[in-house]
């Protein structure tokens, strides 16, 4: 049984939570929105708290939701949640907390059309709030964007390694496609959950009972002295900027030879695979650059292609977010465009394609 | 048949007809998508491109049973 991979076809939503039951996740507080309702209805089915111990809850709201986690957070147990873009619009008092607190957490961001209560279909409009921070305060979320199935498994426990290294809040940026998206996944194999006596171990900083050789842990994001506080905003922006050196994550497609490069994730990344192949068949030479991380954005690596690209178009479901990331990534040396549908209507290939004809190569 | 529940709207089933029978619905489900269903049921011809395409399994079809000529 142990050498038998275990792969299922199953919906996004769904992968991310057999993943966060099988990465040892402590805790699930959520609340349902569509198109993200069957993280918590899977949840609910596998009954987690009958095999692994996982607490799974159905909370009274959204705000009640980030709080919970704000809660297993500072224990050092490993808590997640999961919503739509009006329910996240709803947590970012909590994440901010979270992030001066510095506590790790996982959230889940699975995006429908804004602004407002707006459509369950799929968006990337929220591209701002999530990587410029989101709430109020100098602060960072670690921004993972799933373009799979098997990505959205994957980064469960990706997303929980990088929020204990850095110990600051990480969010999976889906969409409703690749959350309600039916696809084949390998699922890793189960792992314990951590003990109490692990957490101590390896996070001190948990306020975990206070023994009588050391000081009590503090977990607030409060402080009186602003000299202080300007301090640990250093420290904060330390972190930061080793996780832009350390954990830039991106995918490249035929950027070797490329005279113009698409970049985009998630599922416009899916959408421009197919453009790009379009393109390549009547002999325009596309490449496709896909971030993985949007924080830390791929900085270094798009700069890395300005020698032989001329033109590149941001292809993203919004009125045009990540473009401004690359164009500040670009400096003025290429033409940088946006193309996009937007409100839950998705592009399609051929439109992406002739997007690029008309703003790049002919503008 | 749709099982306009479990339905997500995702058109795969119309692109999938020959013969346009499917249409998304004005109204929506409990989940608030707008389901698929037969906007022209007598141009089916029963070849289940639709039932094979639906990735969550919405789709069932039936063919009638029509009387032997004489």
């Amino acid at each position: 049984m142990d050498n038998k991979k275990d792969i299922r076809l199953m919906k996004g939503n769904e992968a991310i939570a057999e993943a966060a039951i099988r990465c040892g996740v402590d805790g699930y507080f959520g609340y349902p929105i569509t198109p993200q309702s069957e993280v918590m209805e899977t949840l609910m089915l596998l009954k987690p708290w009958e095999t692994t111990g996982m607490v799974v809850l159905q909370a009274e709201s959204e705000i009640a939701s980030i709080n919970m986690v704000y809660g297993g957070a500072g224990c050092g147990k490993k808590v997640m949640t999961s919503s739509s873009s009006p329910g996240i619009s709803l947590m970012q008092e909590g994440l901010t907390y979270l992030a001066g607190a510095e506590l790790p957490c996982v959230v889940v961001n699975v995006v429908r059309g804004g602004p407002g209560l707006g459509t369950i279909q799929p968006a990337q409009s929220d591209y701002f709030q999530s990587v410029k921070g989101g709430g109020h305060g100098d602060y960072k979320l670690i921004v993972l964007a799933p373009a799979s199935v098997q990505e959205m498994a994957d980064f469960v426990e990706l997303a929980f390694d990088l929020a204990f290294k850095y110990r600051n809040p990480a969010l999976i940026l889906s969409d409703g496609m690749i959350g309600q998206m039916m696809e084949k996944v390998e699922l890793k194999p189960y792992r314990k959950r951590w003990t109490n006596e692990e957490i101590k171990q390896m996070h001190p900083w948990a306020t975990m009972g206070k023994p009588a050789e050391r000081e009590r842990n503090i977990i607030t994001s409060v402080e009186l002295d602003p000299n202080a506080f300007e301090r640990f905003n250093h420290k904060l922006q330390d972190k930061y900027r080793k996780m832009q050196e350390e954990e830039v994550r991106c995918e490249q497609f035929n950027c070797e030879d490329a005279e113009y490069l698409l970049v985009a994730y998630g599922s416009s990344a899916r959408i421009c695979q197919k453009a790009m192949e379009l393109a390549r068949a009547k002999g325009i030479k596309v490449g496709l650059l896909r971030p993985i991380t949007l924080f830390p954005f791929p900085t270094r690596e798009i700069q890395a292609l300005l020698g032989h690209v001329k033109g590149i178009l941001s292809v993203e479901l919004s009125e045009g977010q990540m473009v401004e990331d690359v164009r500040l990534t670009v400096e003025g040396k290429v033409k940088v465009e946006h193309f996009g549908r937007v409100g839950g209507v998705v592009h399609s290939p051929e439109e992406v394609v002739e997007a690029l004809e008309r703003k790049i190569i002919g503008g | 048949m749709v099982d306009m529940v479990s339905c997500k709207g995702c058109s795969l089933c119309v692109e999938a007809c020959p013969t346009q029978v499917i249409g998304l619905a004005d109204e929506v489900n409990a989940k608030g998508y707008n389901y698929a269903y037969m906007v022209n049921p007598e141009a089916c011809t029963g070849c289940s491109n639709c039932a094979m395409v639906c990735p969550d399994s919405c789709i069932t079809v039936y063919r009638m049973k029509v009387a032997e000529p004489a």
